[in-house]
């Protein structure tokens, strides 16, 4: 008999991705003064390919905190950054698929998790729309993509749908807040080039 | 080491309904003795016969009901006989520490309705905190007095509180967390020369781990109970001081000088009985001190960033019990890892209760909240050996580092 529920004794004793992304690209950090738990996450992402290469957390807390941390950073692991964006609304529900449904005072313990990686993306698209300015206006700013790129993919492969150009580009894969943008650039290039 | 049986039932086959038993014996090593206490075999055995063979009504004229009535005042002399009282009628049996309590309070109430102020401390038990709080929604007023740092109570504070319509005075002898001890001598004279309030004491948490003498203490009320001193759970006692007014807690039948109605538990009173004899003959409490100071003092020297909650002038703490924190770590962490390894300890951590809120009486104590959520409780027992606290400081090594190496702070 243990002290935890089985699923969360195998993360808690042996908890995965534990520690620091070196020179991390983006920081998550939440804490409850409630329960007394603070969470650190941290990743590192491929800027081209904008997949998380490595994710790592570093947590004060309960075995609830330590093994929901643990199941993030392996689901992080080589998720696209379009994927991870969409992950927070489910990741609750996710962690309790994987370890079981959590008493009503540990379910904070999933929240924070999703309060920590959502602080980590948003962390990531503050820094890159700091990096894309000027005439390199942002369009998409979850996964920081200018219009001059997306007008180049709508060229290159002669995209008309917004669903194509986020599968070129990633633009509007995010939030999809840019959606709306993308179908503007999408009518003025094929307006422009019809008649051109 | 101590050996305890865990018996568990898995089906084989869940379409199948055959269970396997399962036996296994596991060692325990059992520092959370200010919980609850295992069972002495002395007191089991006392109390055995009249589980079985030896019954009656004590209430009946026959003579099987006049013998359990001798059962029950040998008893309260064995209780008598811990806590200096010198008359076996000032003992009455109740059902556990809460109601010994809370008889003490509301019956001292109950006696001087035109007398509506308490007062008592921030670091009490919730037998006495939650009720005082109840009192206070019901229109009267607490004074709540403050600890320092320490947990320490500042005794002019007390005088200066004590007021004509004082009705109680409610005090606890040793803190169940830190294991603090308040002067009790000292504020029962300071109760009595300044006030005309009842002196309660909640001495739950000291019985048999101290010497009490309420003959030579100005203490009108005083509570215990049963499973803190190795008796089973479900058996408390009250001391009432000859001439102090209570208004009885129970109504009904004429048990406990009518003062306390409903059939008296036999068994559980001569577990009562016996284990106060025991604690009262009990001799080792020097070897229990010194295996405690072994623990406390092999943790504070060789773990960083650790602090002693509570005095650490151990003359003013009980001997058993050692509440330390280890900060910046989550304590449910701490003592799920020693669960783990089958030590079994208590945290003050609001993670770690319920309600989310971290102990009370750390925080009165100004305790840091980084620290409190940190906070051991370490309480030794008769049955701990060297060997356990050995095993326990090899054992915390191990687990402080691997948390401190995932903390963030």
């Amino acid at each position: 008999m243990s002290f935890y529920p089985e699923e969360i004794t195998e993360y808690f004793l042996r908890p995965r991705g534990v520690g620091e992304v070196f020179e991390a690209d983006a920081t998550g950090a939440t804490g409850s003064h409630v329960c007394g738990a603070a969470l650190r996450l941290t990743l590192k992402l491929d800027a081209a390919s904008h997949q998380i290469t490595e994710a790592r957390f570093k947590a004060t807390g309960c075995g609830y905190l330590i093994a929901s941390a643990s199941v993030l950073t392996e689901v992080l692991q080589a998720l696209t950054l379009s994927d991870a964006t969409a992950l927070p609304t489910m990741l609750e529900s996710f962690i309790t698929e994987q370890l079981g449904e959590f008493p009503v005072e540990k379910e904070h313990c999933a929240r924070l998790c999703r309060d920590a990686l959502g602080a980590a993306l948003t962390a990531y698209r503050t820094s890159s729309q700091t990096e894309w300015t000027g005439d390199e206006a942002l369009i998409c700013t979850c996964f920081g993509v200018s219009e001059r790129k997306i007008e180049a993919a709508i060229q290159t492969a002669s995209l008309h749908t917004v669903a194509e150009v986020t599968r070129a580009c990633n633009a509007g894969g995010g939030c999809g807040s840019c959606q709306p943008l993308i179908e503007d650039i999408l009518d003025d290039y094929w307006r422009t080039n019809l008649q051109g | 080491m101590s050996q305890i049986l865990f018996l568990e039932l898995y089906p084989i086959h869940p379409c199948l309904n055959f269970l396997k038993l399962k036996i296994m014996t596991e060692q325990i090593i059992y520092l959370d003795n200010n919980a609850t206490t295992r069972v002495a075999p002395e007191v089991f055995e006392a109390m055995r016969p009249y589980l079985t063979d030896l019954y009656g009504n004590p209430s009946s004229a026959h003579t099987l009901g006049q013998r359990m009535r001798e059962v029950i005042e040998r008893a309260r002399e064995q209780v008598a006989g811990l806590l200096g009282a010198t008359e076996t009628g000032e003992i009455f049996f109740t059902s556990c520490g809460s109601e010994s309590d809370n008889w003490a309070l509301r019956g001292a109430l109950e006696g001087h309705p035109e007398k509506r102020h308490l007062v008592t401390t921030r670091v009490e038990h919730e037998a006495v905190r939650n009720l005082c709080e109840r009192l206070e929604r019901n229109g009267y007023e607490i004074t709540w007095l403050d600890v320092d740092e320490e947990g320490g109570l500042d005794l002019e504070a007390l005088r200066a509180a004590l007021r004509p319509d004082t009705a109680v005075v409610s005090v606890m002898l040793a803190n169940n967390e830190t294991g603090v001890l308040f002067p009790i001598d000292e504020i029962g004279r300071i109760v009595h020369e300044n006030s005309e309030a009842v002196f309660h004491v909640d001495a739950v948490q000291a019985a048999g781990k101290i010497p009490i003498d309420v003959s030579r203490t100005a203490v009108d009320l005083l509570a215990i109970s049963g499973h803190k001193l190795h008796a089973p759970a479900g058996v408390g006692a009250l001391y009432i001081r000859r001439g102090t007014e209570l208004a009885p807690f129970i109504i009904g039948g004429k048990q406990e000088g009518g003062l306390r109605a409903g059939t008296s538990a036999v068994p559980y009173i001569v577990a009562l009985g016996a284990a106060c004899e025991l604690a009262q003959n009990f001799d080792g409490h020097e070897r229990v001190r010194s295996l405690r100071d072994k623990l406390e003092d092999g943790i504070l020297n060789n773990f960083e960033r650790t602090r002693l909650n509570g005095t650490s002038d151990r003359k003013r703490r009980l001997p058993n019990t050692a509440n330390i924190s280890f900060e910046y770590i989550e304590g449910e962490s701490i003592m799920a890892h020693l669960d783990e390894q089958g030590i079994y300890v208590s945290t003050g951590s609001a993670c770690n209760s319920g309600a989310h809120v971290s102990s009370p009486t750390l925080r009165a104590m100004n305790v840091p909240y980084t620290a409190a959520q940190g906070s051991i409780r370490f309480s030794l027992g008769r049955y701990n050996t060297e060997e356990e606290i050995d095993r326990t400081l090899e054992a915390l090594p191990g687990i402080i580092n691997s948390l401190a190496l995932m903390s963030p702070y």
